[in-house]
């Protein structure tokens, strides 16, 4: 038997906002990749008798990309705020601008990791930095995709006050990953 | 409205092509929840067959690891070990549940497609390439790490082994998003999740938990497959020694995340044991519950080695193991007892022999009860059956492979009830309830063989690593009990197959409510809702219908 389920009248359902519903799973995802790597690292260095040597690791680069993370919190809000007023100006604007940020932390973290000078094949704990860095910076790209394609996707008319989930899903994920990157500034920057 | 962001599917091809190009064509673009479904469950049982020969052959080469040598050497043979393992649990279990979900799930909430079915599509494809290549990449040398030195082209090989397996994961988690997203946000008004049919239910929890532990297992992979390129060699990247990056991946088929891939086990058995008796679930609020707390027992990605280094106590005997060990018993225990309470009420309704769903419901619950029992024992210090710590520390007793076969076997045999339960909605055909029957008793006959014998020996400290010899006389015996096992699997694995095959060349199409269901997906007809379900009253809408009517006449 062949039949299909497509193309027939569908059943009347309670909650429609499937993309910000599985954005969250998403996120719940990522959030847990990038927490599985960051607890092998605050391990690994709760069992080492060194890590780094002192002044090594500077506060001053990461401390801008934390504050430069949450400054986007509020311009990602106000593309959410914007496309449920029907303002798209506003929404181009606060998206291009996070989407700025984005570039402007890859930028940041870019130099963290020159400005080191560590090798991925030295200690446990330069290579463990490379991954930890390594994994936030990919998924501070497929944020800052998510928003690219948000933005052009509101720039053809499909967002509007009525179907404002999309934008509040790439929202959600900019959130989770600025939430990433608070935790392992704290963890590695901070309390090195 | 429209369910999902797609536009309806064709499913047809260009007019102009050949069949062979037009049915890849129709496999690479469908979007119907139904077809999707049974090619998880095409590569589910075609990697069933693969792991049952592979169990045979690791059994036999287990009575005499000495004087035999079927895979080619120490390095091979654990490689091949490590791959049964890990691939018990994601490449079989997994693709078994996430098919049948992918067919039922919908249905069932009351929607005419899943959440995202490109992505559904996606996901599945995603796993048949990373299921071929791990397969691939393992007959190449690789494998999850080696006891011997290796080569280049071996250490390559492992490489990719960890590229296919994160593939694997990568797809799973991506048919996660779009079931639980399904259960979440596709369900028919009035159905809370409270009303939610209990295999639904059972799907989103295991989604859940999946989403959260598995990703962690794919950091894991990236920091191995990282560190054997340019790393420092310390995560695994020298890839040989004793339990090199199986020893740290481990976990996902250890308690208590192995429990992860059985919750649905519940579900089937709440989905299926009330229709056979032919009454309402007993408690079905309290099953929620039930199968609600087994997910949260079952997250385990905490117990990995990377997060043990306190060295201060090991890791068996930390209060956490031994909570979560225990605890484990008691949603299986209450399930269980809820299915025997129903089946109680409603024994009348069974008349003969049992048919083959509700075997493989009762026999997957049974077996996952003699899992988390047999688990819960190894975790309880006084009874010292965890093994000596000098003997097995880092790597366990055979008790700890012993509770996975059970728990994954107890998968597979619920699943293989769903099918014939579900066969009128999967295929559309009936399947053979004797040859089902069969199938299962060998199935199940064999799992309680096999994993009871892996569980004894352990508990005789017989150490959890293939080319450790037997501490204990009685190891041997339960090798070849083991065995035996593994065989009646493999034939009930065999009969499983031969079934489907049977009732595809009969070609006779099932009823579409062969059973008197209790839910949604019984209101299809060839598996598709003609016109919008009403508003759900109830967890059993069906029985709501027939009441109504039996009030009004």
């Amino acid at each position: 038997m062949a039949a299909t389920t497509t193309g027939l009248p569908s059943a009347e359902v309670t909650r429609p906002r499937t993309v910000l519903v599985a954005t969250m799973f998403a996120s719940a995802a990522a959030f847990m990749a990038f927490a599985g790597v960051l607890l092998v690292y605050i391990n690994e260095r709760a069992a080492a008798d060194e890590w780094f040597p002192p002044g090594v690791i500077e506060l001053g680069p990461a401390g801008f990309v934390f504050a430069t993370m949450i400054l986007s919190i509020f311009t990602v809000q106000w593309a959410v705020q914007a496309i449920n007023n029907d303002d798209r100006v506003n929404t181009f604007v606060a998206l291009a601008l996070t989407g700025l940020f984005g570039a402007a932390v890859f930028n940041q973290l870019w130099f963290i990791i020159n400005d080191t000078g560590f090798a991925l094949a030295g200690s446990n704990a330069e290579f463990l930095f490379f991954v930890v860095n390594g994994v936030f910076a990919a998924f501070l790209i497929s944020a800052v995709a998510f928003l690219t394609l948000t933005f052009l996707r509101a720039l053809i008319g499909q967002f509007g006050p009525r179907k404002a989930d999309g934008v509040a899903a790439a929202a959600f994920y900019w959130n989770t990953v600025v939430a990433m990157w608070s935790i392992a500034w704290y963890v590695v920057y901070v309390a090195k | 409205m429209t369910m999902t962001d797609s536009p309806p599917a064709t499913d047809t091809a260009p007019a102009a092509s050949s069949p062979a190009v037009a049915g890849l064509y129709d496999a690479l673009t469908t979007t119907d929840h139904k077809r999707i479904g049974r090619f998880w469950l095409r590569s589910g049982l075609l990697l069933l067959i693969g792991a049952v020969v592979l169990g045979v052959l690791l059994g036999i080469e287990g009575t005499d690891a000495e004087s035999t040598d079927l895979f080619g050497g120490d390095n091979a043979y654990f490689q091949m070990w490590a791959l049964y393992r890990i691939g018990l649990a994601l490449l079989v279990a997994a693709p078994l549940l996430v098919g049948l979900a992918t067919v039922v799930v919908p249905l069932q909430v009351g929607s005419t497609n899943i959440a995202f079915p490109r992505a559904a599509l996606a996901s599945v494809w995603g796993f048949i390439l990373g299921a071929g290549i791990t397969v691939v990449a393992v007959l190449a040398g690789g494998g999850f790490g080696a006891v011997d030195r290796v080569t280049v082209d071996e250490r390559d090989a492992i490489a990719l082994t960890l590229v296919g397996l994160g593939f694997v994961i990568l797809s799973l988690l991506l048919a996660s998003i779009c079931l639980a997203t399904t259960v979440v946000s596709l369900r028919v008004k009035g159905m809370t999740l409270m009303r939610a049919p209990l295999f639904a239910w059972s799907v989103l929890v295991t989604c859940s938990v999946w989403l959260l532990t598995l990703p962690v297992l794919l950091a894991n992979l990236l920091i191995a497959y990282v560190d054997l390129h340019n790393g420092p060699g310390t995560f695994g990247g020298d890839a040989s020694g004793s339990l090199a990056i199986y020893g740290q991946i481990a976990w996902v088929v250890e308690q208590p995340q192995v429990y992860a891939f059985a919750i649905p086990v519940l579900g089937i058995l709440g989905s299926i044991v009330p229709v056979s008796a032919g009454v309402r679930a007993a408690r079905h609020g309290l099953s929620v519950g039930l199968i609600g707390l087994f997910g949260l027992i079952a997250i385990g990605a905490w117990s990995q080695p990377y997060f043990q280094n306190d060295g201060a106590i090991p890791h068996d005997e930390k209060f956490v193991f031994i909570a979560f060990g225990l605890a484990a018993l008691l949603p299986v225990l209450g399930s269980m007892g809820g299915a025997g309470d129903t089946l109680r009420r409603g024994g009348d309704s069974i008349v003969g022999l049992p048919p083959a769903h509700l075997l493989g419901a009762l026999g997957g619950g049974i077996l996952l009860l003699l899992g988390a029992g047999a688990g819960a024992l190894r975790v309880i210090e006084p009874l010292e059956l965890g093994g000596s710590t000098d003997q097995v520390e880092g790597i366990g007793t055979l008790a700890v492979s012993g509770v996975a076969s059970l728990v994954l076997l107890s998968v597979i045999v619920a699943a293989v009830g769903g099918f014939w339960f579900w066969a009128s909605k999967i295929g559309g055909h009936e399947l053979p309830p004797m040859l089902g029957r069969l199938a299962l008793l060998g199935l199940i006959g064999g799992a309680v063989l096999l994993g009871g014998g892996q569980v004894v020996s352990g508990f005789f400290d017989t150490v959890n690593h293939p080319l450790a010899p037997p501490t204990e006389d009685a190891a041997d015996a339960l090798a070849v009990v083991s065995l035996i096992g593994a065989i009646l699997i493999g034939l009930g694995a065999l009969g499983v197959v031969a079934s489907i095959g049977k009732a595809m060349r009969a070609g006779a199409t099932a009823d579409d409510d062969p059973w008197g269901g209790h839910t949604l997906e019984w209101a299809t007809v060839d598996g598709v809702f003609t016109e919008a379900p009403a508003p759900v009253m109830s967890e059993s809408p069906l029985l709501d219908d027939a009441d109504h009517e039996g009030e009004e006449s």
